[in-house]
């Protein structure tokens, strides 16, 4: 979904037609729970900024307050209109609430949010990112190498150890993918307070990269364990 | 104004509550029981019988009755097949329908049968609410309980029996959180619960995280089809391996033994042996016996015990939790009372798990507590439930596409986008789909449905959005529309293992009325329930391994005959039709056992002092 910068969406209580923005949810004026509208965000729906980086404790205090205000249970004897608007307010908190409570969901989500839906990540999980070339390269052929030493018959351990090395390389990968993430989210933020929309968009760009290659680390690290459990199902 | 209340729909029995003036309780029938047997019978005239006299009719009259209904709730017959040999009644079906369950002349579904007992306990809320003097004593709405494990077709089966009950169902809720609601009532638990809740048919593991008065699911796993009804079968089986019983020609008399195996079973719970004993078997001049000690009966059941662990393992991994990262471990369901399985839950939590609370009534409190909330609209209290199974939808391939997963938060919602593969196509087949698997056979089928109604354009060109959405009670719903034109599309889901709308209309029209407002009727079976009261409670006193040892210190020799006579006395006259013989008879052995009772209440309570004095002497020691 392409966020509307221009337009503030505006959407009339069912109830006495009064108008407000998306993100407030009970209407100014007969105080009656707002249908949800089609447009607005996680972040404004909690009242926070577009942060990364986010105190999952306070997170959860603002869910259980949104939560206690429109969960379906309060409006059990409401207009059929209001209902719904429980309904579907509840179901988008609870969406919301899932989504930025993991530091890689919300990324995803600002990501796309923001515009920097990226074609390539329908192909994260077949094409390789240019920056890991290398590396697929020679688990690729380390793996041949184990196929092969189980061919000819080696002990399972002596495939095992193989294994654990060859998984060792990602592993420190991934740990560092992880440690940049983190301090560009942490640069996103900032560049966020300051104003500095340029260096903000920067940011993003790089978090992009970051996250599609951590995010083919795991499929690699997933195959590795494969790998493995198919050399304990031979040797059972 | 009228009442709601809570209801829990059990596999082996069914209770209703009440919260009064902020106070939950159980509500009793008319002589004080609070367990209803979830056991429904149907005579030659049509009468439908409920409970304990229905429990009764399993030794005479079996194929016209049925137990445990709750395993076939939004079921279809290949789900049940393998065990229907060991159940009295009859079952059918088509496959891919709604199982039906043969009773005499009928064929009536789960969601009728489930009726029946919900009518009950409505009947018996009202009766409880008109002896207290209420202006309005009816219960008109409930929050029933269910399975947290239950899929869509189970929870829509159970919302279709209330309305056959007459009941307006407002809310289903999920049978480990309903308990985890109950047992937080004080407020003085915080942080992370785990509920492990072993019932009669169904195993559920929920975890909680309960803080500031909400009550949020982490994560909920389980199995729908395994329960204390799976160990009663275990030891059926073990006995008439013995006997040499067929199941399909011996009904009554499988009955029989199943009776007493669930006794046994009770036994062991207390003691360290005791013998099964099936009196007036077909062919048999003496009663069998067999001894059992606890011992045998745990390798028994130890692979039913070890299948409820590793849902609880997946559970916590679910909810990103450690074993040991738990607060408190709380105990649901009659299983529960089972030695073992509060060992193995011990061991895997590794802390003692909760028992204070009453397994049975615990999950009925919790629904009052939550008709309450509804109904009060106070907000002190915020349950948060999540959906066990996720949804997905089939793609090309047979390959399934998720679209809610599994403990989502619920209310959950989700959307898809569909579009047409041939020029001008105007209708779509969707494939509604719950489970964890990645091919669409090997998930549950919810039901189908036609998006029709799309206006026709080029291959490819339409946009329908198809949004689905879960409610409160775990129950889904689906709309859909063109987002190019606009238009929204009508559906109707042809549910996969459950009754449409029309059905369930037809159904309320067509039930039969409780015959069993019958005044006389019911004073004969509130005697019968009474004497079968005594008469458990008398032959479970002589069966105790100690009891030979008792007798001879504390009774007298013609103590023992005198009781034995009179309770032998009462079982005759069971069934009979004259209240008032039932009624003496009962009087009888109660005389015959006073004393009995006085000599096993001071018993006891010698035990558990010298109980606890070695106690307190071990803790001196140390």
């Amino acid at each position: 979904m392409q966020p509307d910068t221009n337009a503030i969406p505006i959407d009339p209580c069912k109830h006495c037609g009064t108008e407000a923005p998306v993100d407030v949810h009970f209407c100014p004026r007969c105080d009656r729970l707002l249908t949800l509208g089609r447009h607005g965000d996680y972040f404004t729906f909690f009242g926070l900024r577009r942060r990364l980086r986010l105190d999952v404790k306070d997170l959860e205090q603002r869910f259980r307050a949104l939560s206690r205000l429109f969960h379906p249970d309060y409006f059990h004897n409401a207009a059929p209109a209001e209902r719904l608007a429980s309904l579907e307010r509840s179901s988008y908190l609870n969406d919301a609430f899932r989504t930025l409570r993991d530091p890689m969901a919300r990324l995803e989500y600002l990501l796309k949010l923001e515009g920097f839906t990226p074609k390539e990540s329908r192909d994260a999980t077949t094409k390789v990112p240019q920056g890991l070339l290398e590396e697929v390269f020679e688990l690729n052929e380390e793996l041949e190498a184990i196929q092969e030493m189980r061919a000819a018959g080696e002990s399972a351990a002596a495939v095992a150890l193989r294994l654990s090395a060859a998984r060792r390389p990602i592993e420190a990968n991934l740990a560092r993918h992880e440690e940049q993430l983190d301090a560009l989210m942490s640069a996103h933020d900032a560049r966020l307070e300051a104003g500095d929309a340029e260096g903000r968009h920067e940011a993003l760009i790089a978090l992009r990269t970051l996250l599609l290659e951590r995010t083919y680390l795991l499929n690699l690290l997933a195959t590795v364990r494969r790998e493995a459990g198919a050399g304990e199902a031979a040797a059972s | 104004m009228s009442k709601v209340v809570g209801i829990d729909l059990g596999t082996t029995n069914s209770l209703v509550a009440f919260v009064n003036g902020g106070a939950p309780a159980v509500i009793p029938d008319e002589s004080g029981d609070t367990l209803l047997p979830s056991i429904v019978s149907v005579d030659e005239a049509g009468t439908v019988y409920v409970g304990r006299e229905a429990q009764r009719r399993l030794l005479t009259d079996a194929a016209r009755t049925v137990y445990s209904v709750k395993r076939f709730m939004g079921r279809g017959i290949e789900d049940v097949r393998g065990e229907e040999r060991w159940f009295p009644f009859k079952v059918s079906g088509e496959a891919g329908g709604v199982v039906r369950i043969h009773l005499g002349g009928r064929q009536l579904t789960p969601p009728e049968i489930s009726g029946f007992i919900l009518r009950e306990l409505k009947r018996r809320a009202e009766a409880f609410f008109t002896r207290e003097g209420d202006f309005d004593p009816e219960a008109a709405a409930a929050v029933i309980t269910v399975p947290a494990y239950f899929n869509d077709a189970q929870r829509t089966a159970t919302r279709d029996a209330g309305r056959l009950a007459g009941l307006e169902v407002l809310r289903i809720i999920n049978e480990p959180t309903a308990a985890c609601l109950a047992y937080g009532l004080d407020k003085r638990h915080q942080g992370r619960i785990a509920v492990y809740d072993f019932g009669g048919g169904t195993f559920d593991i929920s975890i909680l995280r309960l803080e500031d008065g909400v009550f949020q699911v982490l994560s909920t796993n389980g199995d729908t089809h395994l329960g204390g009804d799976d160990i009663d079968r275990l030891l059926v089986q073990m006995v008439a391996d013995d006997l040499g019983l067929d199941p399909a020609a011996q009904a009554e008399a499988v009955q029989a033994v199943r009776k007493a195996v669930i006794q046994s079973k009770w036994d062991l719970s207390e003691f360290d042996e005791t013998h099964i004993e099936v009196a007036g078997l077909p062919g048999r001049a003496e009663p069998y016996r067999r001894r059992i000690t606890r011992a045998d009966f745990e390798a028994l059941i130890a692979p039913i015990v070890a299948r409820t662990l590793e849902p609880c393992r997946r559970a916590l991994e679910d909810a990103g939790l450690k074993a040991a990262q738990i607060d408190e471990a709380v105990l649901v369901g009659g299983s529960t009372r089972i030695p073992m399985v509060r060992r193995e839950v011990e061991r895997l939590f590794g802390r003692k798990p909760h028992t204070d609370l009453n397994p049975d009534e615990v999950v009925a409190i919790g629904a009052a507590v939550q008709a309450d909330i509804l109904v009060s609209g106070r907000r002190e209290m915020l349950l948060l439930d999540v959906t066990p199974l996720s949804l997905g939808i089939e793609t090309m391939g047979g390959i399934v596409s998720k679209i809610i997963l599994r403990n989502s938060t619920i209310p959950a919602s989700g959307s898809e986008m569909f579009t047409t593969f041939v020029d001008s196509q105007t209708a779509v087949d969707i494939h509604i789909l719950q489970g964890e698997r990645e091919m669409a056979a090997d998930n549950r089928s919810l039901g189908r449905f036609k998006l029709r109604g799309i206006p026709p354009m080029p291959a490819g060109l339409p946009r329908i959005q198809v949004r689905f959405q879960i409610d409160a009670n775990g129950i889904l719903s689906v709309s859909a529309h063109e987002l190019r034109t606009g238009i929204e599309q009508a559906i109707e889901v042809k549910p996969s293992y459950g009754l449409t709308d029309e059905e369930v209309e037809r159904m309320l029209i067509e039930s039969f009325e409780h015959a069993q407002e019958d005044v006389d009727a019911r004073m004969l079976i509130e005697f019968r329930n009474e004497a079968e009261t005594i008469i458990a409670a008398t032959e479970k006193t002589l069966r105790r391994p100690d009891f030979t040892e008792i007798a001879a210190s504390l009774l007298k020799p013609e103590e023992v005959a005198l009781i034995q006579a009179a309770l032998a006395d009462l079982k005759q006259s069971m069934g009979a039709s004259d209240r008032n013989v039932i009624q003496v008879k009962t009087a009888a052995l109660n005389q015959a056992t006073h004393h009995l009772a006085e000599v096993m209440m001071n018993w006891t309570v010698q035990a558990a002092l010298a109980g606890r004095t070695a106690d307190d002497v071990a803790a001196k020691g140390r």
